[in-house]
This record gives structure tokens, C-alpha cells and sequence, in this order.
């Protein structure tokens, strides 16, 4: 398993590397040809369908070795939306829907659904990447049975979300729009859990590859007769920068190494809760250290540091976690904190 | 960047059963009334008579090996130990330098004498030991000691004085990082040697200093033209440099960089409970992830020295997170006394929690200042 997943990885990062700058991440339609390129060697290479059960020609590698290629993805800041689809394949996949096998997304939430028959209508909330596809997944609650559903968007009412992204987001008015696909979610699956484990791997890929930006950055700029990187107050924002990163990566660990990763809410809790504690220190600092050039379009740390802005509050912020692993804590159990901790 | 890399390590069903031996062996010390739970114990709470009965029980000295009394457990048996001890803020004191560090050096750099004279005894809890770094004219900037060895016949005559030397009232010895050979141009790290001094010695005096909350375990200790035999020297002359360094990747990654003040924790959420899942699970909860992250990180620092890693670097970042943890959760704790003023909290968890405030400020000044883990990690990140 660990040498397949490392000859997935690297020949993700291949092809990554190969297509993937910043002018791209610029023009992020679907009428670019060199997004349309990338997206094929995604597809070749089987990753939309990586965590899909074999039953519908997916890999069925479990959902956890999927976050080290979605990490690699943002590090390299791939403007694709990779991660929204390989979870909306999973749970398609798990809910016992044979995916699409190209681009998929999500509604992170949604509101006022009312269904007849086989049409839906209401309202989709925060759906990435609506530009590129017209299949969106969602789950809701019907009569008390959380349900998976998937529906083609033609040409209905989307309006670009003003948003933190460098990534293009929506939210979509559906008027009676089809129902492809409509089934019971399989009870193990926790649409927020393994959103804020995804979203928080994407982070880690980000916070990484920011890190290096400043590391690099600070090294060349030179203000009064020396570089950046020699004065200590630079360096110390940077440690600060790397102890934070390391923490989120050491939760992150975690949540990768327990495999079965369902049961686990206190853990996905630590997670979302560090990394997006982390996300605000490490975008804050970074563009304290860049300058002004940081602040800009043409340079690249903006396009990462807006992805956090976003992906930090997306699936529950760290207010929301720590008041879930909080009570989880104090009312649900007659353990003092230690046994509660080992 | 693998430097920053803490891999997850599982507790196996071996760990948590020595988890649970630890824990009602601690139950049964307190409802014998053996000891008092304090705040910081690993520096101000010394019960020699609690260091034996840790020896006899097989966990001090742990890793050790059997040939000197040793247990020959692992670095992740430990690890569980001393955290059980911490966070029932047990009086690890006494034998807390000599287990963590001054043991595994010797054990290390020892010749087969000072092996086979002092490890039995570290591990029987009948040995203590003080660190000889600090000097009044050398805090961070260790490569400054002037303390210095000189050669005579049949052995070194030792000169200079050490400082903040805790435990040293208590200690029997004292690893002392000295000078052997002034520093070259090129390189301060050269000519400092470690030796491994005797504190009941003729001319070697230790004096106490009273720290700012009253207590005694700070200590001046003053070496008046000590003669050392020859084989007081501990590895090699003029490699005493490299010999500290990894001396204090053992004394900065342990579970006591953040749970120094555990017991006033625990103490403070079973008397408030009630009012806090009403109005402080949020702040429970942010506490939790950052104390389970720690302890992680800590774990899996562990699992490195058990692989013979040196994880210096890993170090100074649990260290610098730690020392951050303790002082936001007093900060948080103090917060709530807006709702539940402090004279009306019982007696004993006021005690706790001021002696945690007050003491709060030498966290991230022992064992290396937060700008010290700073610029490890800096140069780690190649910024220096």
C-alpha cells in the first residue's frame, strides 16, 4: 500500500508540476485549454475515482490515503477542484451511486429543498468550482433519513459567491431541477467530519508551501545592506510560522494513521481546531514578512493565504470544534480530564 | 523538512496497562496521604523517600540497561510514566534530572566505572543530580562558561561557579560543563569538556537562592580549586560541545514542557464543572486539542530517541508550544474568575493557581528561552 500510494504521489506531482503556475491559477474557465489538459492526465491517472469502490471501476483505496495527495495538490496550488471531487465520489460511492467519472463538486450546505417527485427546488450554499462542472452532490434530511443526492445544474440561477477563495465558489437557486440520484447516506458517513479533515489536510499542503515562500523570499530580499532572513525578528516570525505548521501536521498524522477514522470525532476535532488556529497565525505572518508584494495579484502567496481564509472556516471554524470536543468532554462522560486525555 | 515531522505512534494495549499500574500506584500514595499534589513538581517538589519507592517499582532508569540495574524498557514505557507522575503533580523533584538526563549521558559518554558506580543507583532512586550548565556570566550564550579544568598531576583542578543549579542543595552530583582549552578564533565550541563532579567534594560549596515565590531550589554552587581524580572527566576533552547539545534534546522534548501545571487544571474543571458546560466548553475544547496535540508530539519525539534519533530540532518545538499551552491555560483560567471570583474558588485550588501564575514565567526561560527555540528552529529553516 505505502508504495503504491508513494508512485501515486509522484506522479501526481509530476504532473502537477508540469501544468500548474501561477498564470493558470489566474484562469481558472472552462475554456482553458491547459486546465482542460490537466484535468485529462488527473482523470488518466485515476484519482477522481481513487477512494471509489471497485464495483464502480474506482481503486477502493480507503479515504485516508487519499489526504497526502490532496495535500500535495495544494502545496503545489493545483486550481483544481480535486479534493471536492474525490469525497463527492467517495460518499457517491459508499451511499452505493456509481459516480460520474469526470468533475464533480459539492454544496457545503443548503437550504428551503422541497422536492416533487423527481424534481428539487431551494437553495445550494458555497458550491466550489460550479465553473467546471454540473454535477453537484449534497446531503440532506428527509423525513428524518439523511439522504445523498445528486442533480445536474442546467443552466438554473448561480451567482458567484463573493468569498475569501482564490478558488471560484457559488451558491445556486434550484427551480425544479432533476434528481439524478437520491439514496440513504451509508450511516458511517459524516459529511462535516470528512469535509473539516479534508479541508484541514488542504491547509497543511498550503501552510507548507507558504513557509517556503517566505523562507525564499526572506533569503533574497535584502533591506539595510542585508538580507531579510538575518535579521532576528524575521527569523523568529518564521519559527512561529514552522511551530504552528508542525503541530497541524503532527494532528494530521493522527486522523492519517488511524485508518478507520469514522468514530473519530474528538481527533478530527484537534485537527480542524489546530489547523485553522495555525492558518490564522501562518497568513497573518507571512504577509508581514513579504511586504507589500505579498499583497499582490502577480505574486503567488495571496492566491494560498485566500485559500485558508476560506478552507479555515468552512465545515465548522475552531469556535465550532472546540465547543463540540468541549462538551464532548464535560457533559458525556463521568471521566476526569486525564483519563479522558489517555 | 522531515525535522518537522512528528509521525503518529499508537499506544499499545502494553503501554496503557503500565498506564494503569502507574496510576493506581499513585491512588494508593495519595490516599496514604503520602504526598500533596503541587503545581510544577518536577522542579520544586523533592521527596527522596517517593524517588526510592519509584526505584523500586522499576521506573526510574527505565531504559537503562540491565548490566548497570537498569530495567531495559522502552523510551515509550517511559514516556508513560513520567506523564502519569506529572499530571498527578507527584514529587518527582529529587530525582527528576538524574532520570531524564545526567543517567542516559553517562551511559552514554561514561567509562565503565562511572557506569558501573552510578546508574544502580539513579535507577534505585538513591542518586540525585544537578545540571552544571548555567553561569552567572553565561545564561543562553553557553559557549561562554568560564568555569575551567586544569590538568594535574593524577587528575583536573575545578574553578568557577555555577548558577541556577536546582536540586543542587539535594543533588550528589553534577554534570559541569567547563573549559579545558580556551576557544579557538574560528570556534567558540571547541575546548569545553563535561565533567562529572562528586558535590560532597572538599571546596566545592552550594549556596541557596530564594526564588521570587519564596521556595528554595535554585542554587549557587561555587568550585574552589576542587581536585578532581582523572576519571572525573566525562567522554572526551574538548568534546564537551556536542555532548550538552544532545543533553538537552533529553531535557527539552518531555511531557513536563506542558504539564507542569496539569493538576491545577484537572482541579479547577471538576470543582466548575457545572458552570463550564454551560458557559466554558469552548474554551475546554480549545484547551484539549492543544494539550492532546502536545502530547503527541511529545510521544512521538519518544519513539525518536528509542530509534536512536537525535531530535534536537523536534524538540525546541514541543518546548516552545508547551510552554505557550501552560501559560494561555492559566491566562483562560484567570479569565473565568469574572465569573466565579477567585476568593470564592476553595483554598486549595486558589493555591494551585497562584503558584502557577507566579511561576508561569520560568517556563519559557529553563531548559532554553523562547528565543533560543526560535533560533534553533531558525537555522534549522536555513535562516541563519
Amino acid at each position: 500500500m505505502n508504495e503504491e500510494l508513494s508512485i501515486i504521489l509522484e506522479t501526481t506531482s509530476k504532473i502537477l508540476n508540469k501544468h500548474v503556475d501561477h498564470k493558470l491559477r489566474q484562469n481558472i474557465d472552462n475554456d482553458n485549454s491547459d486546465l482542460i489538459n490537466l484535468w485529462g492526465e488527473i482523470v488518466q491517472l485515476g484519482l477522481p475515482k481513487i477512494a471509489v469502490k471497485d464495483k464502480f471501476n474506482g481503486s477502493g483505496l480507503p479515504l485516508s490515503t487519499t489526504l497526502p495527495i490532496i495535500k500535495l495538490s495544494n502545496n503545489i496550488g493545483a486550481p483544481i477542484p480535486l479534493s471536492e471531487t474525490i469525497l463527492s465520489n467517495y460518499i457517491l460511492s459508499e451511499s452505493d451511486i456509481n459516480p460520474p467519472s469526470d468533475i464533480i463538486t459539492y454544496a457545503i450546505d443548503a437550504k428551503n429543498l422541497k422536492i416533487i417527485g423527481d424534481k428539487i427546488s431551494g437553495e445550494l450554499i458555497s458550491v466550489p468550482y460550479l465553473n467546471l462542472t454540473d454535477k453537484i452532490v449534497f446531503i440532506t434530511e428527509i423525513e428524518k433519513i439523511k439522504k445523498v443526492i445528486l442533480i445536474e445544474n442546467s443552466g438554473e440561477d448561480k451567482e458567484l459567491k463573493k468569498n475569501f477563495l482564490s478558488e471560484p465558489r457559488y451558491n445556486l437557486k434550484l427551480n425544479k431541477c432533476k434528481i439524478l440520484e437520491m439514496k440513504p447516506i451509508n450511516s458511517r458517513i459524516n459529511f462535516k467530519h470528512l469535509g473539516a479533515i479534508v479541508r484541514s489536510a488542504q491547509m497543511i499542503g498550503s501552510m507548507e508551501k507558504i513557509l517556503d515562500l517566505c523562507i525564499d523570499y526572506c533569503s533574497q530580499r535584502k533591506q539595510f545592506g542585508r538580507a531579510l532572513s538575518k535579521f532576528q525578528a524575521i527569523q523568529h516570525q518564521i519559527s512561529e510560522m514552522a511551530v504552528e505548521l508542525s503541530a497541524s501536521s503532527a494532528a494530521l498524522s493522527t486522523i492519517t494513521n488511524s485508518g478507520d477514522f469514522y468514530k473519530n470525532k474528538k481527533d478530527i476535532a484537534i485537527l480542524k481546531i489546530r489547523a485553522g488556529a495555525a492558518a490564522g497565525k501562518v497568513i497573518a505572518i507571512s504577509h508581514q514578512v513579504h511586504g507589500a508584494i505579498g499583497f499582490t495579484q502577480e505574486y503567488e502567496l495571496a492566491y494560498f493565504t485566500r485559500n485558508l481564509n476560506s478552507w479555515r472556516n468552512d465545515f465548522g471554524n475552531e469556535s465550532y470544534w472546540e465547543d463540540l470536543l468541549g462538551k464532548d468532554f464535560l457533559e458525556n462522560n463521568n471521566q476526569n480530564l486525564w483519563e479522558y486525555l489517555t | 523538512m522531515s525535522k518537522f515531522k512528528f509521525p503518529s505512534i499508537k499506544e499499545t494495549n502494553d503501554l496503557s496497562n503500565l498506564r494503569k499500574e502507574v496510576r493506581n500506584f499513585i491512588t494508593k500514595s495519595l490516599n496514604h496521604k503520602e504526598f500533596e499534589p503541587s503545581a510544577d513538581a518536577w522542579v520544586f517538589s523533592a521527596s527522596p523517600e517517593f524517588s526510592k519507592k519509584l526505584g523500586s517499582m522499576g521506573w526510574l532508569g527505565m531504559s537503562f540497561p540491565k548490566k548497570y540495574g537498569g530495567n531495559e524498557r522502552t523510551a515509550l514505557e517511559r514516556y508513560v510514566v513520567t506523564e502519569e507522575l506529572l499530571a498527578s503533580g507527584a514529587p518527582v523533584a529529587a530525582h527528576w534530572i538524574a532520570d531524564r538526563q545526567s543517567g542516559s549521558q553517562i551511559l552514554r559518554y561514561g567509562n565503565e566505572e562511572q557506569k558501573k558506580s552510578i546508574i544502580p543507583k539513579i535507577t534505585a532512586g538513591e542518586c540525585f543530580f544537578a545540571i552544571g550548565m548555567s553561569e552567572p556570566d553565561s545564561g543562553s550564550d553557553l559557549a561562554s562558561v568560564k568555569t575551567k579544568a586544569t590538568k594535574i598531576e593524577n587528575g583536573w583542578k575545578l574553578e568557577g561557579r555555577k548558577i541556577w543549579s536546582t536540586g543542587a542543595h539535594i543533588a550528589n552530583y553534577m554534570i559541569v560543563l567547563v573549559r579545558t582549552n580556551p576557544a579557538s578564533e574560528k570556534n567558540r565550541h571547541e575546548g569545553l569538556s563535561q565533567f562529572l563532579v562528586d558535590l560532597s567534594l572538599p571546596n566545592v560549596s552550594v549556596k541557596g537562592i530564594p526564588d521570587m515565590t519564596g521556595q528554595r531550589h535554585f542554587n549557587e554552587t561555587l568550585f574552589d580549586n576542587v581536585i578532581l581524580s582523572e576519571d572525573a572527566l566525562l567522554g572526551v576533552e574538548g568534546k564537551g560541545w556536542s555532548q550538552v547539545v544532545g543533553e538537552l534534546a533529553l531535557e527539552r522534548s518531555g511531557p513536563e514542557r506542558f504539564l507542569s501545571h496539569f493538576t491545577l487544571l484537572e482541579s479547577f474543571i471538576n470543582e466548575f464543572k457545572n458552570i463550564l458546560i454551560k458557559s466554558g466548553s469552548k474554551l475546554i475544547g480549545k484547551l484539549i486539542a492543544e494539550l492532546q496535540t502536545l502530547r503527541r508530539m511529545s510521544f512521538s519525539i519518544a519513539a525518536m530517541l528509542q530509534n536512536g534519533e537525535s531530535p534536537e530540532t523536534q524538540a525546541a518545538f514541543v518546548k516552545e508550544l508547551g510552554n505557550k499551552f501552560e501559560k494561555t491555560m492559566v491566562e483562560t483560567l484567570r479569565e473565568f474568575s469574572n465569573i466565579i471570583p477567585l476568593y470564592e474558588w476553595p483554598s486549595q485550588l486558589q493555591n494551585l493557581f497562584e503558584d502557577a501564575t507566579l511561576r508561569i514565567p520560568s517556563n519559557s526561560l529553563r531548559g532554553g528561552t523562547t528565543e533560543i527555540m526560535k533560533g534553533i528552529i531558525a537555522r534549522q529553516l536555513g535562516l541563519r
